[in-house]
C-alpha cells in the first residue's frame, strides 16, 4: 500500500472525496478535515441512507488507508469488538507441547518447583499467537494508519457505548494477561448513529457532530449523475425532483440517496425513456419498501395523468348521469 | 475573539443546549485550526464541536448571527445636498411646528444620523430589556423600544410634515424625495433597533446564571407548570431518562462479574478433564422489563402529557417496555412512541386519545390488558400503573388487578394525588393500594425522579 496522505485544507479534501465519487458539502469537508487535524472521532447521524457509512469508505480511499469496519447489533460484546483469546488453539498447543512440557518439569525435586517452571513458560500461552484480534483491537495495533467505521453505534447496547469511551478517548486497551496496548497510530474514527436511541452524553462529548441530512436537490441530482452517469439529464432530472416530492409525504419510511440511485439504475436498465405511468408502475418499488407508501405514492403520483387523459370523458359520463 | 466566543457558548446554555467544558474546550481549538476568516467554516466549526444534538440546531443557527453577525448599522441616506437654501428654510420652518419629540427625531432622520451605543443603552433601559433573557421576546421589546423613540407617530408626522412643506410651496417632486428619505432612513433605525435587541438580548442569556431554575423547577407541583416550563421539563425528562441509561449500565456490568458458578464451571470443562479453562460466572440478566398502564383520563390530564414524555423516554432507554394508555379502554402506545421524536409521539397519542366526561374506566381497561396482551407479563416483568385510581364508581375489577400483580415480578403504582385523598369520592385507591409492592406519590419531577431510581435499583 502506497503511502497514506494528510490534508492541508478542507478544500483539498473535498477535491479528494469528489474523486472518490462522494459529493460532499462544505459542512462534510470541513468538518471531516477537523476530525482528522484534533484526533477527535466522528459522530455522523441523520435518515437512514444519506451517506454516512459512504463517507468512511470514501475518506478512507481518499486517504488511502485500510477500511476496518465494525457493524454494531443487540448484544455485541468486547469479546466481538475488542479481542478474544483463542481457547482451542491455546488446548492445542498444550496437548502438542505435552512432551517439551515434560522435559521442563523434568528433573524438577518438588510440585512448587515444577509450577514455578511452568509459570515462567506462560507467556507462550497468553502471546499475541493465541489472540484473536477483532476490528477494535485490529485499529489500534494497524502498523499502517487505518479508517475505523463503528457502524450503527445506536444499535449496540448502551453498556458497549460505555466500553467504548475507553477506546475512543486515548486509542488504547488492556489487556489483563498482556498489559495495556497503544495506538501506534491513531485511526480516523467513524461512527455512524441512525438515532433510533438517544446516545449518552459522555459519548457525544468526546466526538464531533455532523448531522447530514437529505440533500437538495442539486446535491442529489450530482449524486446521480456521478453514480448513473448512462441516464439522460432530463430523465435524472425529473427522476431527482420526483423523489425530492415523495420525502415530503408523509410515508413510512422515505426514499434515501441509496435508494435514487438504485432506481436512477434500474431506470438505466429498463432502457426507460421518459417518467411515464408504465415505468412508474413497475419501478416505484426500487423506492418505496413499504406496501402502503407504495399504494399511496400510486394514487398521488398518477392520478393526475389519468386526470387528464379521462377527465373530459368522465365529465361526460357524470352530465349523462345527471340528464 | 475567544471571549466573544465563550459568551456565546454561556448564551447556548442559557438556550438549553448542554455544553461541557471538554467541548468548549474542543472549539476553541478547532477555531485555531481553521480560523474565523470564513464565516461559513467558521460557523461549522463551532456546529461540530458544541452542538451534539440535531434538536440543538435550531437555536444555534439562530443565536450565531447575532454573536457572529455583520454589525455595522444599516447604512442611512443623507438629506440632498443640493438643497435650496430657501427650501432649506422651508423645511425648517415646517419642523418647527412639530413637537419637540417628534421634531428631534425626524430630525435625526433628516440627517441620516443612526442611533450611538449610549443611546441604544440608554433606551434598551427604559424598555426594561435588562432582564429579557429570552430570544422570544426580541420583537416586543425591540417595538418597546421603537415605541419610546416615538416610531409610532413618526409616519403622521411625515405626512404633515409634507403637507406642511405644501403648504410653504415647495415643489412637489422634492416634497417626495424628503418623504422617501425618511421612510427609508426610519426602516433602517427600526433595523438598528431591532439588530440592537438581538445582540442585547444574547448578551443577556450569555450573562445568565445557569441552573437557577432547574432545581426550582424540580419541586414545582405538575399543576403549577406553564407552557415554557414544561418544554423545559420535557427536557429534563430526557435527561433524566439518558441518567438512568447509565445507571442501568453500570448494573448490568456489576452483575456481570458476578459470583463463580461452581456448577456450570465443571459442566462446561467436563471436556478438558475437568482443568477449569473456562470458569463461568453466575449472570444476572434481569434486564428490565416493563409494562407501564397509564391513565390519560381528565383528572390526569394535567400531568398525563409529561408522563407519557416519561414512558417514551422509558422505552426509548428499555428496549422491553410495553406502554398502554386508557381511558374508557386500553390502547398500546409503544408503536407510537417507536422511531418518532418524543413530543410528537405524545402529541399524537393525545390527540388521539381525547378525554371524556367521567368515562375513566380502570376495570374495563384491566380486562383488555388481561384478555389480550396477558402474555406480556411474566416473573420478570415490573408492572407499572400511571393514574389516580378514580375509576368513576366503577367496578374496579380487584380480581383482575390480583392477578396481574400474582404474575408479575413488581407492581408499582405512581399516583400523582397525595395519600390523604385515596379513598375520597370515586377514588379506588385504597383497596388497589394492598396489592401493589410500592406506590408512589410523583406530583413533581423530584418526586418522580426518586421512583425510577428506586424501581431500576431493584429491578
Amino acid at each position: 500500500m502506497s503511502e497514506t496522505i494528510t490534508f492541508a485544507s478542507p478544500s483539498e479534501l473535498k477535491t479528494a472525496l469528489n474523486q472518490q465519487q462522494y459529493i460532499a458539502s462544505d459542512e462534510i469537508a470541513t468538518i471531516m478535515f477537523l476530525s482528522q487535524q484534533l484526533g477527535k472521532p466522528l459522530l455522523t447521524e441523520g435518515p437512514a441512507g444519506v451517506g454516512k457509512t459512504e463517507l468512511a469508505k470514501a475518506i478512507a480511499g481518499a486517504t488511502r488507508r485500510e477500511l476496518i469496519r465494525l457493524q454494531c447489533y443487540e448484544g455485541l460484546d468486547e469479546t466481538k469488538a475488542l479481542y478474544e483469546w483463542e481457547y482451542a488453539k491455546q488446548l492445542l498447543y498444550t496437548q502438542l507441547l505435552r512432551d517439551k512440557l515434560q522435559e521442563t518439569f523434568a528433573g524438577a525435586t518438588s510440585l512448587s518447583e515444577a509450577a514455578d517452571r511452568l509459570a515462567n513458560e506462560e507467556e507462550v500461552f497468553f502471546s499475541m499467537r493465541f489472540l484473536l484480534q477483532r476490528p477494535l483491537l485490529k485499529a489500534i495495533l494497524s502498523k499502517e494508519p487505518t479508517v475505523l467505521l463503528i457502524d450503527e453505534i445506536d444499535r449496540a447496547d448502551a453498556e458497549f457505548e460505555a466500553f467504548l469511551l475507553e477506546v475512543l478517548s486515548d486509542f488504547q486497551v488492556s489487556v489483563p494477561e498482556l498489559g495495556t496496548l497503544t495506538a501506534v497510530h491513531r485511526p480516523l474514527v467513524i461512527l455512524t448513529s441512525n438515532n433510533t436511541r438517544e446516545l449518552s452524553e459522555a459519548l457525544k462529548r468526546r466526538c464531533l457532530y455532523l448531522f447530514i441530512n437529505y440533500p437538495s436537490i442539486e446535491q442529489e441530482l450530482a449524486v446521480v449523475r456521478m453514480k448513473a452517469p448512462e441516464l439522460s439529464p432530463k430523465l435524472a432530472l425529473q427522476a431527482v425532483e420526483l423523489v425530492q416530492s415523495l420525502r415530503t409525504m408523509d410515508l413510512r419510511k422515505s426514499p434515501s440517496i441509496s435508494e435514487t440511485i438504485d432506481w436512477a439504475k434500474a431506470l438505466v436498465a429498463i432502457n426507460a425513456k421518459n417518467l411515464d405511468q408504465h415505468v412508474l408502475e413497475t419501478t416505484l418499488s426500487v423506492l418505496l419498501k413499504h406496501e402502503n407508501d407504495l399504494q399511496r405514492a400510486r394514487r398521488t403520483l398518477l392520478r393526475p395523468s389519468q386526470g387528464n387523459d379521462f377527465d373530459d370523458l368522465s365529465n361526460f359520463r357524470r352530465i349523462d348521469r345527471q340528464n | 475573539m475567544d471571549e466573544r466566543i465563550v459568551h456565546f457558548i454561556a448564551a447556548l446554555r442559557a438556550g438549553g443546549v448542554r455544553i461541557s467544558l471538554a467541548e468548549s474546550a474542543d472549539a476553541l481549538r478547532a477555531v485555531d485550526q481553521l480560523g474565523v476568516m470564513n464565516r461559513d467554516v467558521f460557523r461549522y466549526t463551532l456546529r461540530t464541536t458544541l452542538i451534539k444534538d440535531s434538536r440543538d440546531l435550531p437555536i444555534f443557527e439562530e443565536l450565531f448571527p447575532w454573536f457572529f453577525g455583520v454589525q455595522t448599522p444599516p447604512p442611512m441616506q443623507n438629506l440632498p445636498e443640493d438643497l435650496s437654501p430657501a427650501e432649506a428654510q422651508m423645511l425648517a420652518r415646517a419642523l418647527r411646528q412639530l413637537t419637540d419629540r417628534l421634531r428631534s427625531l425626524l430630525e435625526r432622520l433628516l440627517s441620516g444620523q443612526p442611533l450611538s451605543r449610549e443611546e441604544l443603552d440608554q433606551l434598551s433601559q427604559m424598555a426594561g430589556m435588562d432582564r429579557a433573557d429570552d430570544m422570544r421576546h426580541r420583537e416586543w421589546m425591540a417595538q418597546r423600544m421603537q415605541r419610546l423613540l416615538g416610531f409610532k407617530e413618526v409616519r403622521e408626522a411625515i405626512q404633515k410634515l409634507a403637507q406642511m412643506l405644501q403648504q410653504l410651496g415647495m415643489n412637489r417632486q422634492r416634497i417626495e424625495q424628503i418623504r422617501q428619505l425618511l421612510q427609508a432612513n426610519a426602516q433602517a433605525l427600526r433595523d438598528q433597533i431591532d439588530q440592537y435587541a438581538g445582540q442585547r438580548i444574547a448578551e443577556n442569556m450569555s450573562q445568565k446564571d445557569p441552573g437557577d431554575e432547574q432545581d426550582n423547577l424540580m419541586h414545582r407541583p405538575f399543576q403549577a407548570l406553564s407552557d415554557s416550563d414544561i418544554h423545559k421539563l420535557r427536557q429534563e425528562v430526557q435527561r433524566l431518562a439518558t441518567i438512568l441509561r447509565t445507571r442501568i449500565a453500570l448494573r448490568q456490568k456489576r452483575a456481570k462479574s458476578g459470583l463463580l458458578d461452581a456448577k456450570a464451571t465443571i459442566r462446561q470443562n467436563l471436556k478438558h478433564g475437568n482443568v477449569p479453562f473456562q470458569v463461568k460466572h453466575r449472570d444476572h440478566d434481569l434486564k428490565p422489563k416493563l409494562v407501564a398502564v397509564c391513565d390519560l383520563s381528565t383528572s390526569m390530564r394535567y400531568c398525563s402529557e409529561l408522563m407519557l414524555t416519561f414512558l417514551s423516554a422509558l422505552q426509548s432507554q428499555i428496549s422491553k417496555t410495553h406502554a398502554f394508555a386508557f381511558i374508557n379502554h386500553l390502547e398500546y402506545i409503544s408503536p407510537d412512541f417507536a422511531g418518532n421524536d418524543p413530543s410528537k409521539a405524545v402529541e399524537q397519542v393525545l390527540d388521539r386519545m381525547p378525554s371524556g366526561h367521567y368515562n375513566t374506566d380502570l376495570g374495563k381497561s384491566l380486562k383488555q390488558l388481561v384478555d389480550s396482551h396477558l402474555d406480556l407479563i411474566d416473573h420478570r416483568t415490573t408492572l407499572i400503573i400511571v393514574g389516580d385510581g378514580r375509576n368513576n364508581y366503577k367496578d374496579p375489577r380487584l380480581d383482575l388487578f390480583s392477578l396481574l400483580t400474582r404474575r408479575c415480578r413488581r407492581t408499582i403504582w405512581l399516583n400523582p394525588e397525595p395519600p390523604s385523598l385515596w379513598g375520597t369520592g370515586d377514588s379506588d385507591m385504597l383497596q388497589y393500594a394492598p396489592g401493589c409492592d410500592h406506590i408512589f406519590q410523583v406530583s413533581n419531577l423530584a418526586e418522580l425522579n426518586a421512583a425510577i431510581d428506586h424501581l431500576l435499583s431493584q429491578a
